[in-house]
């Protein structure tokens, strides 16, 4: 089951795509950088960028996620490391450390395919 | 030999949801041009919102002017509901989607007289997740959680309560039947943001709704 979630970024997402593809080629690969703070996961965005492009021009295109972590800050022991999940406790103790990530969701890059 | 493709990368800067911020930036700045204060309630199914806004528009009656849009998956019983309490209503039907867009807003804005209205209500469809990254040219995110959902619902929304202008916590009512960690509820919301003023309110009993109508008034 897709979580909507993901599908109406993955349909906003594919939009702007086809906008940039060029008549002539196909799009390969799409790159995006995708902040841990819109709580997106990347195998669900990916199952649903397939459903959005079937039977499009852009079908069979590759979506790569780079998904930014969460940065943890501990006001403890000064230490700041980056991590998957917002709530953890540092190793000095400090049972709640800050957690901050950022909200970013950017189409980074296209790799198009021309036959020469 | 197979004809050789050649591929090309092409680097970009575009953020995947342009299309609607530059739509939300239009309804932002139509909606400043007259004076009118706008709030994207978010909250989850069954947290209180359509009763919130109805106790709201009540203690608002005679005073103030508002206008309300309402996100429903299917139905239009919110619209109904607030329809007693206010004649600006608009449901906005989004079938399938899980999330008000801002072009809805402005299409339901169109549909309304705003020369008279000072105070906007939108409330999005009931979900946590979706309608925080799609802005819609508000002024100011309220999330709504309630007791009945638990004191780690915040915890694990940080998007909302990262995003939120003012965080109200509903149903404070039934405080005495539940085992909610006010103090743990706070604390995590204190440590994504650090500044969002919380207030405790009960739509059905009418506590702490004083404070939720000053801030309004603000």
């Amino acid at each position: 089951m897709l979580r909507v979630h993901e599908f109406s970024i993955a349909e906003a997402l594919a939009a702007q795509v086809q906008r940039h593809a060029p008549a002539a080629g196909r799009v390969t690969e799409v790159d995006i950088t995708v902040g841990a703070l819109r709580g997106l996961e990347p195998e669900a965005l990916r199952m649903s960028w397939e459903a959005v492009t079937h039977g499009t021009p852009i079908a069979g295109a590759t979506l790569n996620v780079d998904l930014r972590p969460w940065t943890i800050t501990c006001s403890t022991c000064g230490r700041t490391w980056p991590s998957p999940v917002p709530f953890v406790a540092c190793e000095c103790g400090d049972p709640s450390p800050v957690p901050t990530a950022g909200d970013e969701l950017d189409l980074v890059a296209l790799t198009i395919e021309e036959e020469s | 030999m197979a004809e050789a493709a050649q591929t090309t990368r092409i680097p970009l800067v575009e953020r995947v949801l342009e299309a609607n911020d530059e739509v939300a930036a239009a309804n932002r700045a139509e909606l400043q041009r007259r004076g009118i204060f706008s709030i994207d309630l978010i909250g989850a199914p069954g947290s209180g919102k359509t009763a919130l806004l109805e106790a709201t528009l009540r203690a608002l009656e005679g005073r103030r002017h508002p206008a309300v849009l309402v996100g429903d998956l299917a139905t239009r019983r919110d619209g109904d509901r607030l329809a007693r309490w206010c004649d600006k209503v608009i449901q906005i039907s989004t079938g399938q989607g899980c999330h008000l867009e801002a072009s809805q807003v402005r299409d339901a804005l169109a549909q309304i007289e705003l020369g008279q209205v000072d105070l906007l209500f939108i409330e999005n469809v009931g979900n946590l997740i979706c309608p925080v990254g799609f802005d819609l040219g508000q002024s100011a995110k309220v999330g709504l959680f309630s007791l009945t959902e638990g004191d780690d619902k915040a915890a694990k929304h940080p998007y909302l309560v990262e995003a939120a202008d003012l965080i109200l916590l509903n149903k404070i009512d039934l405080m005495p039947h539940l085992s909610f960690d006010r103090r743990s509820f706070e604390a995590d919301v204190r440590l994504l943001n650090p500044r969002v003023p919380i207030l405790d309110v009960s739509a059905t009993t009418g506590e702490g709704l004083d404070a939720w109508i000053a801030w309004l008034d603000r």
